[in-house]
């Protein structure tokens, strides 16, 4: 008896293939496996930052409720809506109402534009203060003495992995939103799946490199 | 005023010459862009000047192509009530109202506020550390289980990629508690020792 034939004769169960055993496509099982692996790396570099926080002496924290937090706290708030704006685009996707749907991306490709180019003032501004990847803004050297010059290259790492991440999210986004005629649905929920990411990343980023870095000394603009 | 098909409408010869326009529209803008940053302060008139005359230019090129295009009736990216075939036939498994997707944005949005609150009140940071990391586990499920629609996906799933992430991310914990240690374990320089220095004095 030749095997094809006894094949045929089993059940078909899902784990056989051809049926879906998580009920999602291949490129939307790929994306999650990608976000997984994604996850791993954003989590290695927060990790390793944290330890050398915990691990020395001192650490500079140099952020001033106003104007840093507040700034870091409005790119945080176009994060979030531009993800909101995600979700009601696969939703119009779904219900197949393109133009709606391209709307909504357009609008979450501004939240993400707007996102990153406060970013890259914030960015600017640090580098104008003096912050390198591996050497303190002067003033901070003086006022934290025991500090090892690693602040910047914590700093600029993450964020910059980040942003390099919405960056890539603003291109995906373009080319689903040009293509919609041509795009199944799955793939609109995809692009979804990564911008929610890139938005979840930085609910830990945000907190713990600004939030635990607020400047509390009398006088730095509190 | 249905849509044509961009290359049923032209030859290849004014494709070509639309594409070579689009490029230099492209160039343009890149260069106002490279032109505005380059400057430093863009108020002056020398970078309002350049930066003005590149988009300018990228305005004339682009011009040319589109006007065209809408001569021709051609509008490659008009969408229409009419939905494609390749998504008639998909599947779509869909849960979720706009209302549940507001909910989970406020909440998302409060939970934000929290945070910000904390950190403007001077906490001590161990707690300030423990809830902040509480409060972004929190958003993080809530994203993932309502933005990344998982709630609404197959258990199987949700038991490949959640313990997966968890228990990674616990692995990389286990050198962490090195980093408590790491200040008693250091010398400074200006400390002397003795010790050390009679061991070595001999070979001298």
């Amino acid at each position: 008896m030749s095997t094809e034939a006894h094949v045929g004769r089993l059940p078909a169960t899902e784990w056989d293939g051809g049926a879906l055993p998580y009920r999602v496509g291949h490129r939307k099982l790929g994306m999650w496996l990608f976000i997984v692996s994604d996850a791993m790396t954003f989590s290695a570099m927060l990790i390793a930052y944290s330890y050398a926080r915990v691990s020395s002496d001192a650490w500079p924290t140099p952020f001033p409720f106003y104007p840093s937090i507040i700034f870091s706290t409005t790119m945080t708030l176009f994060l979030l809506a531009s993800s909101f704006t995600m979700v009601m685009a696969v939703r119009a996707s779904a219900h197949n109402r393109l133009r709606a749907a391209r709307r909504w991306i357009g609008a979450t490709m501004l939240g993400g534009l707007t996102f990153l180019v406060l970013h890259s003032i914030e960015w600017q501004h640090l580098l104008h203060e003096g912050l390198r990847p591996f050497r303190l803004a002067g003033e901070w050297a003086e006022r934290w003495p025991q500090a090892p010059p690693l602040f910047g290259a914590s700093f600029f790492a993450i964020t910059g992995l980040h942003m390099f991440h919405v960056l890539t999210g603003v291109l995906y986004l373009g080319g689903v939103a040009l293509r919609i005629k041509k795009t199944r649905h799955e793939d609109v929920e995809i692009s979804g799946l990564y911008w929610h990411f890139v938005d979840l990343v930085w609910m830990f980023v945000f907190p713990l490199i600004y939030l635990m870095s607020v400047d509390f000394t009398p006088g730095a603009g509190h | 005023m249905s849509s044509e098909n961009i290359r049923d409408v032209f030859k290849k010869s004014d494709l070509l010459l639309m594409g070579v326009c689009v490029v230099m529209a492209a160039g343009f803008i890149v260069l106002a862009g490279v032109s505005a940053a380059e400057a430093g302060n863009l108020l002056t008139i020398d970078s309002l000047f350049f930066t003005a005359v590149c988009l300018l230019l990228a305005l004339t090129f682009v011009a040319v192509p589109a006007l065209t295009m809408r001569l021709r009736g051609v509008r490659p990216f008009y969408v229409g009530d009419e939905v494609p075939p390749a998504r008639a036939r998909e599947h779509v498994h869909f849960e979720g109202g706009i209302k549940l997707f507001l909910n989970v944005l406020l909440g998302l949005l409060a939970l934000t506020v929290v945070e910000v609150f904390l950190a403007y009140i001077h906490v001590p940071l161990t707690i300030m550390l423990t809830i902040l990391i509480g409060l972004s586990l929190i958003k993080a499920a809530m994203i993932v289980a309502y933005f990344m629609h998982l709630r609404f996906e197959r258990l199987s799933l949700v038991l490949t990629l959640i313990p997966t992430v968890v228990i990674c991310i616990c692995l990389l914990f286990i050198v962490f508690p090195d980093s408590f240690r790491a200040g008693s374990l250091r010398t400074t320089k200006t400390e002397a020792h003795p010790a050390t220095e009679g061991a070595h004095a001999p070979e001298h």
